[in-house]
């Protein structure tokens, strides 16, 4: 199957289609989402259903955008956030 | 494309209840619009995989939600899909969002089917990534086929840990162990002997995990997770007669990427709280859920039914049922049509399906004893960083219910509404005040009940003001 191109961060990935951008970040072993906002403790995704926020990335420049509920597309580029 | 919309009902969730809801309404003729905020509809019960090769793709649940979808459709509802409601208000209008921006609907009447979300209890080490709820480990495999992590451990409370189990295998993960908290799963037997049609269920449930061999463990629960930057490690222990975790009976589980903790489930009220509805305390059921005449789903504001785990998690049959009794209902009201002999075979139905559900949530409980886990450092209030410590300390200065602690601490007021933490957040108000959950309540919702761009409130409101 042909797989989609997307970045993470700049590291480039290979992705199935079909795949959440939290599966796909998950499957590349890049867990750790965010830092929180007052202790800076690594967060990941939590919840996984759109209701806890802990996944926002930006994709394609557009900021607060939840990894486990935005379907990979081919050349999309993540980025993390800081919070 | 189209932004605002005006029709009889609109349903908002798209699961078993929201489905059976529209195709009942729609039906009797009325314009049904159905909104969901997932870009498939099914709910979480019939999440539908993204991907056409999926190994879930043929199974019974997804083949199921789509013959719900269709039939919705054939009869004439319409779905709006990754439309995310984050407003009502009277009269009825609903604000959403999807991903082109503001969408309105106005509806006659609002039938709330929002459904259920993971119930979580805090404790040291669940903020670290790669603890997540079984639900988030279920949605990774159903839509994407991906496990949760390479090494897994599955912890908590409840059936629900069994499909979670065989979805986490079936996408190609390993269960190092499944933990119940509850010591004797025997105790289920006597309910299904009365109940035989839910045999089948539950031997399809069991058998993967069994040919799997995967580990078993009961009457243990978690109390610490810990890693650097990541969960590599669990700690459980044994808990006691009085469902408190006896830390001298403590052991490790190493070399984990990943933990999934979960207690069953908790009704999403947000929508029904907005709304003006009333709400009820039953732990039995998930916590607060919103309460409805059980024979026609109405809440008691008028023009708002609700349907599905809303009113109390009971799982899809309960929820279906309770669907097409509110659709019915509703649309008897809007056409001045008397429904009540429709609906009378579907109440004795979900009467029955209720007893059930209720039977199997209580030997399910959360273990009250947990919250002693919570040291003064525990984060309690994942987006806003709240410890325990500062919870108990606002306790202490006379804070003694969730609203109070949350004006003090800022527990439950950041992007989750206290979706995630309300639970714990209840339980240790409740652990150092003595008072009930009932007293200490729950988080007031407040709209928007998502985050949404301020450009998207400008347009909502150009909307409705013209």
């Amino acid at each position: 199957m042909k797989r989609l191109r997307i970045s993470i961060d700049g590291v480039p990935l290979a992705v199935p289609p079909g795949t959440t951008i939290a599966a796909a970040m998950v499957e590349a072993d890049r867990i750790v989402v965010h830092r929180s906002t007052r202790l800076a403790h690594p967060r990941g995704m939590f919840c996984g259903m759109g209701i806890c926020f802990a996944c926002l990335l930006a994709v394609n420049g557009s900021p607060n955008v939840r990894a486990c509920l935005t379907e990979v597309k081919d050349g999309m580029v993540v980025e993390t956030q800081r919070s | 494309m189209k932004r605002r919309y005006a029709c009889d009902i609109a349903v908002v969730g798209a699961g078993p209840a929201g489905l059976s809801a529209a195709q009942a309404a729609a039906e009797k003729d009325l314009d049904v619009v159905v909104v969901d905020a997932n870009s498939h509809p099914g709910g979480q019960y019939h999440m539908q995989p993204l991907g056409a090769g999926s190994a879930f793709a043929t199974s019974a649940q997804v083949m199921r939600g789509k013959t719900r979808v269709r039939s919705a459709a054939a009869a004439g509802a319409k779905m709006l899909l990754a439309t995310e409601v984050w407003g009502a208000f009277p009269g009825f209008v609903l604000h959403a969002q999807d991903p082109d921006g503001a969408v309105c609907i106005e509806a006659k009447s609002v039938i709330v089917a929002t459904g259920a979300h993971d119930r979580v209890q805090a404790f040291p080490g669940w903020t670290l990534p790669g603890v997540m709820t079984p639900g988030a480990a279920q949605r990774l495999a159903k839509t994407s086929g991906v496990p949760p992590g390479r090494r897994t451990v599955l912890a908590g409370s409840g059936p629900f840990l069994l499909p979670v189990a065989g979805a986490v295998l079936k996408a190609g993960g390993t269960l190092v162990e499944v933990v119940e908290a509850q010591s004797s799963p025997l105790s289920t037997l006597p309910l299904l002997t009365v109940h035989p049609d839910k045999w089948l269920e539950a031997l399809r449930l069991l058998s993967p995990v069994l040919a799997a061999r995967t580990r078993f463990r009961f009457g243990e629960v978690v109390v610490a997770a810990s890693g650097e930057e990541r969960v590599r490690e669990v700690e459980l222990a044994q808990l006691d007669a009085d469902g408190r975790p006896d830390l001298a009976r403590r052991r490790v589980v190493s070399d984990i990427d990943s933990l999934l903790v979960g207690f069953g489930f908790q009704p999403q009220i947000e929508l029904t709280a907005v709304l003006g509805c009333r709400h009820h305390f039953d732990e039995g059921a998930g916590g607060w859920c919103c309460t409805v005449d059980r024979d026609c789903g109405a809440t008691d504001t008028a023009g708002v039914f609700a349907a599905g785990e809303v009113c109390g998690v009971g799982g899809a049959v309960p929820a279906a049922l309770s669907g097409r009794i509110a659709g019915l209902a509703a649309a008897g009201q809007i056409l001045g049509e008397e429904t009540l002999s429709e609906r009378r075979t579907l109440a004795r139905n979900l009467q029955r399906a209720r007893r059930f559900a209720r039977g199997l949530n209580r030997r399910f409980m959360p273990p009250a004893g947990l919250v002693e886990l919570l040291s003064d450092e525990t984060v309690v209030c994942r987006c806003e960083d709240v410890t325990a410590g500062e919870i108990r300390e606002k306790v202490r200065e006379g804070m003694d219910t969730i609203h109070g602690v949350k004006l003090w601490t800022r527990a439950g007021m950041g992007p989750c509404q206290a979706r995630i933490c309300g639970w714990s957040l209840a339980r240790l108000v409740a652990e150092e005040t003595g008072n009930s959950m009932e007293d200490i309540g729950f988080s007031r919702p407040r709209m928007p009940l998502r985050p949404v761009p301020l450009n998207v409130v400008r347009s909502s409101l150009q909307q409705v003001n013209g």
